[in-house]
């Protein structure tokens, strides 16, 4: 293996002074002056109804207000994927919680008592609160005129039903694969919604000037595509609008696309020489951004006496929410993907993306496998438990190996899915479990695969601009958001890798759409192996134009060229060294006196272009829609208490497929935080609703997330590297999938401790104890 | 954060001078220490004081004093100091382990005891402590001092016994020598929680128990009938199985998002069972962790 400098290597991360000192600026810090004006929303108190009136009359006459707009203002639509959802209600609302009107004031305060005093007249409408009873025929529609809504090639709405796309895939012969099984189980598993709960929540700040240009500032994963979503909605150009993305504390897939942003950016559209601020309260953060899909996943599955898998039926169906514009990729990625990591030969998934009157589902880290894999790997144990063979070892057999095919009828990608079985296998002591000495105790173990593909549109790019100053330092220019998983930090690593400079030498700020280059999105653990890629590029083509200016300068064979400590060096004359610092700006002066060469700038680009979504509507069979999957295996030790059922893990081992660390630390951080939620969402996190679609826990009070203190007792984090050959340096994301196992683990731990399967998410202390106590009778 | 609410804030420097200020303005005025719960029901629109009257400034209100078996605490300690103070590990050890277990550290910082029970939610967790320890509650108005016994004190959810001029200036408890005592709380994961359940158990040399309950009632409450079955008694499995079935006597749980009653009143008899092994565990000197009774992460 090639000897590098700085990849693979345990690099600081760049913004760590700024973040821990307290210097980073995030989008609530930005002084905006006295021309500030702050928005609060009115928000509906129905799941579903007509708008009969909206008086305003009396937020008016609150002092400090300026002016209340409603959806009269904005007869606008919007969506990422499908565009069926409104900047403000227009004659309907469709959850609890979406925005009607926009107080605007001179204080957060004013801005406050002005929405308490909005009357809204409903008449309200029959609601759906959950998948299956929004599928049944006499089911209320959410959205009559979905036939006219635009939405990308690869959604299949069916209008007048609730469903708003249905993936379809199909491959092999399922009726004879489940002839040739020995044993065929079948079952329903149950996930609910979840939140990210971003400890920063969501801000953004809308200016429109006088000359019409309209700046964005925002927390964001998607600054491009928010952009882009803007301009489209609001009838701007692209080069009018500007989004700046300051820091982002904490993302998890809540802040990509386009949520509450084009509120104030729409705000200010009519604010002209304001800016107007709309910053989310954490109840707001939990009722009306993106929020996790739930699922309700039918499994059947046939496997032959000696452990091989014949045949797979899923249907999956998706609780999407009002509005889908985002969260129906969702059901479409796992529709492609459902078989997990296995070889099937016979398989037909149905994924159906349904509309109900909760909030808006969307992009959550994992994007919908998680959920998939809570019934299937919880299904793969049972099966593989049935046949009296040992879960691993029929997880092992099944996998599947690099040329085989995916569901869709593609080749599966390099990877080193054994491997990380093996070594987790090891790492956790499979079948050996720890005895408790406490009489109280039982201790189980579990274990799961996971595998992920990022799900982009396949002309998602990322491109890079990298600039040298007169120190030889760098600026590097790119589009990508660092939402705590170290992306500048690694970005700096590829660029410093190929030009000899030092990572410390490299500034990687967050960007600003007028100046930095395009970016699709920081989502689909994309970012390290797309802009990776651009940045490589970029990396590359500033070497070659300091390669063509020294053959110019000096007339060394460009290929005897090579770069290291800062400077140009040559193979065959070890006297020349040339410190980049001597001309990547100023150039080098020639025995006449005159310079050759200048600044150095740089770009870089990269786009899948062998990806395609054209694959047969009834099979998905044909197109390339997924560009790899990263794939790994994880096992616990979990100690469970039988009296009150509360669960402690022991010890967690996880291995991914990474590729290439391009920064092990930070990949080892990434396997700590990812699972710790995961378990958390498996543990205790639950997102309640009551019978009219409120939801009950909008606060940290009830909806808990992990501290500290719930990391588990031991996790070792194991790397498995078997290159991505179109990677950076070999590198595949491994961002979101670090959480894909956790819930299944736990699921299949307690039935190894207790013999109870439980079959809906998520696994609480109390759900285990009732268990335990049902069946003692 | 944004206060739809808009209120007055004074600082009084002296006793007299606040209690004359909640005198005039009565229920419209709010006491404020902490905040910590104040300021969020004011932000929820649950109150909608005209004037908050910090007592902060107030010296005598920041004492905390132990002598001849009593621990005096202003109502202005914190929980943090109480977690650090000796005198009520060595003397209280039930009350430090349940002022760990309010909210996290930041909160415990600024919170009080005080306000904590002047709160006075269900699952208060000081409470099952102030009912072993017998605490007396110190109120003051411009009309004079009055004291009101703990079991005394709550009157409903969230409302007790104190007058809307009253001022709660302080509590004491009584330590009860050659004793033991443990707090044991019912969480969802390791973090902060409000408790789903939470029971005090003591118990002495001569085999005379206390026992209190926070969350499973309307108001925190003592357990008198489980103490009267226990006292004078060796514990056996046989006779904490039939304290465990006076639970459902002791006490009225309901479901609620945070738990179901069965589950509540299951492991409150999980609870009751390891709190009297603990309390003994605790009097005959060993170290008992409370936070980890009932297993899993905590």
């Amino acid at each position: 293996m090639k000897d590098y400098k700085y990849i693979g290597k345990d690099v600081i991360r760049i913004d760590a002074l700024e973040k821990i000192s307290g210097a980073a600026i995030y989008g609530d810090d930005i002084d905006f002056g006295a021309n500030l004006l702050y928005a609060e929303l009115v928000q509906s108190t129905q799941a579903h109804a007509i708008i009969k009136s909206i008086n305003t009359s009396e937020a008016q006459k609150v002092k400090g207000v300026y002016k209340v707009f409603t959806g009269k203002d904005f007869p606008y639509k919007f969506g990422l994927y499908m565009k069926d959802r409104y900047i403000f209600a227009q004659d309907k609302v469709r959850f609890v919680g979406e925005q009607i009107a926009a107080v605007i004031a001179y204080s957060p305060g004013a801005a406050k008592r002005g929405a308490e005093l909005v009357k809204v007249e409903y008449e309200a409408l029959p609601a759906v609160l959950n998948q299956m009873d929004a599928l049944a025929d006499n089911a209320t529609l959410l959205h009559p005129d979905l036939a006219d809504y635009p939405h990308v090639p690869w959604f299949f709405p069916k209008p007048g039903t609730n469903v708003a796309h249905w993936r379809k895939t199909r491959k092999g012969n399922l009726e004879q694969g489940f002839a040739q099984a020995d044993y065929i189980l079948e079952d329903t598993y149950t996930v609910p919604r979840y939140a990210h709960c971003a400890i920063e929540t969501h801000v953004a700040i809308g200016k429109f000037d006088h000359s019409g240009r309209l700046t964005v500032w925002s927390s964001s994963q998607s600054p491009h595509t928010q952009r882009h979503l803007f301009a489209e909605a609001l009838g701007l150009s692209h080069k009018d609008v500007r989004v700046i993305a300051p820091h982002v504390g904490g993302g998890f897939g809540g802040k990509a696309g386009v949520t509450m942003e084009i509120i104030p950016a729409a705000l200010a559209t009519k604010l002209k020489g304001y800016a107007v601020k709309l910053r989310y309260s954490r109840e707001q953060e939990f009722i009306n951004t993106y929020q996790r899909l739930g699922v309700v996943a039918r499994i059947k599955m046939g496997v032959t006496k000696d452990g091989s898998i014949t045949a797979l039926d899923h249907k999956i169906y998706w609780d999407a929410g009002a509005y889908v514009e985002y969260g129906a990729n969702v059901v479409n990625a796992v529709g492609l993907s459902a078989i997990g990591p296995y070889r099937i030969d016979n398989v037909s998934i149905d994924s159906v993306c349904v509309y109900t009157n909760l909030p808006p589902g969307g992009a959550y880290r994992g994007f919908g496998y998680s959920e998939m894999l809570f019934g299937l790997e919880s299904h793969v144990t049972r099966i593989a438990n049935e046949l009296k063979l040992d879960q691993v070892e029929f997880r092992r057999r099944n996998a599947i190996k690099e040329g085989d095919l995916t569901a869709y009828g593609a080749k599966m990608n390099p990877n080193g899915l054994v491997e990380c079985i093996d070594r987790v296998q090891a790492a956790i002591a499979w079948g050996k479990k720890p005895v408790s000495t406490d009489p109280n105790k039982l201790i189980g173990q579990g274990f799961s695969l996971f595998w992920k593909a990022p799900a982009m549109p396949p002309n998602a790019s990322s491109s890079a601009f990298l600039k040298f100053n007169e120190d030889a330092t760098i600026n590097l220019i790119i589009s990508g958001m660092d939402i705590g998983q170290g992306y500048q930090t690694v970005m700096a690593q590829i660029a410093a890798e190929i030009l000899s400079i030092p990572p410390s030498k490299i500034r990687v700020e967050t960007p600003d759409t007028d100046r930095n280059p395009y970016e699709w999105q920081t989502v689909a653990s994309h970012i390290t192996w797309s802009s990776g890629n651009a940045v490589k590029k970029a990396a590359i083509d500033a070497r070659e134009q300091i390669f063509a200016l020294i053959t110019r300068v000096y007339h060394y064979p460009i290929d005897e060229l090579y770069l290291e400590d800062e400077a140009v060096k040559c193979n065959t004359d070890s006297a020349f060294i040339l410190p980049l610092k001597d001309f990547v700006v100023d150039g080098i002066m020639t025995s006449d006196g005159t310079f050759k060469g200048g600044p150095i700038n740089a770009r870089g680009m990269f786009m899948p272009e062998f990806s395609s979504t054209n694959g047969d509507p009834e099979t998905s069979q044909g197109g390339h829609p997924n560009v790899h999957y990263t794939v790994g295996a994880a096992a616990l030790n979990l100690e469970i208490d039988k009296e009150t059922g509360k669960m402690r893990v022991l010890k967690a081992a996880l291995a991914i497929d990474a590729g290439k660390a391009l920064n092990p630390d930070l990949v080892r951080g990434q396997i700590t935080g990812g699972l710790l939620q995961g378990l958390a969402t498996v543990l205790y996190e639950d997102m309640r609703y009551d019978a009219n679609g409120k939801l009950l826990n909008p606060n940290f009070t009830d909806y808990k997330i992990p501290t500290a203190m719930d990391v588990p007792d031991e996790i070792i984090p194991i790397i498995v590297e078997v290159p991505q050959p179109d990677g950076p340096f070999g590198a595949r994301g491994i961002g979101e999938h670090t959480m894909l196992p956790a819930a299944p683990m736990i699921a299949n731990a307690v039935e190894d401790a207790t013999g109870i399967r439980i079959k809906s998410m998520p696994v609480t202390a109390e759900k285990v104890a009732m268990a335990i106590l049902a069946k003692k009778g | 954060m944004a206060l739809a609410h808009e209120f007055d804030y004074v600082r009084p420097q002296s006793l007299t001078e606040a209690l004359q200020l909640k005198d005039k303005y009565k229920d419209k005025a709010r006491w404020l220490s902490g905040g910590t719960d104040l300021i969020v029901n004011i932000k929820e629109g649950m109150m909608k004081p005209d004037l908050l009257i910090d007592i902060k400034d107030i010296d005598e209100l920041w004492q905390i004093g132990f002598n001849s078996g009593k621990l005096s605490l202003g109502a202005a300690v914190s929980f943090s100091e109480l977690i650090d103070s000796e005198d009520v590990r060595q003397h209280f050890g039930m009350l430090t382990d349940a002022c760990r277990t309010v909210a996290s550290t930041g909160v415990r910082a600024r919170a009080t005891l005080v306000g904590n029970i002047c709160s006075a939610v269900p699952s208060l967790d000081s409470a099952p402590p102030l009912f072993c320890y017998e605490a007396i509650v110190h109120c003051a108005s411009v009309d004079g001092k009055r004291d009101i016994p703990i079991d005394q004190w709550f009157l409903a959810p969230r409302k007790t016994a104190l007058a809307d001029n009253e001022l709660v200036t302080g509590i004491t408890l009584t330590a009860i020598p050659n004793s033991a005592g443990v707090y044991v709380k019912l969480g969802r994961y390791g973090g902060e929680d409000l408790a789903q359940a939470g029971w005090g158990v003591m118990v002495d040399h001569n085999k005379q128990y206390r026992i209190a309950h926070c969350a499973l009632a309307a108001t925190p409450k003592r357990a008198y009938q489980i103490e009267q079955l226990l006292a004078g008694k060796e514990l056996s499995d046989a006779l904490i199985e039939q304290a465990i079935a006076l639970i459902p006597q002791e006490t009225s749980p309901i479901t609620d998002i945070r738990s179901s009653k069965e589950y509540r009143l299951h492991v409150s008899g999980v609870m009751l069972k390891r709190g009297l092994q603990a309390a003994y565990d605790r009097l005959q000197g060993k170290t008992v962790e409370a936070h980890k009774l009932l297993g899993g992460i905590a």
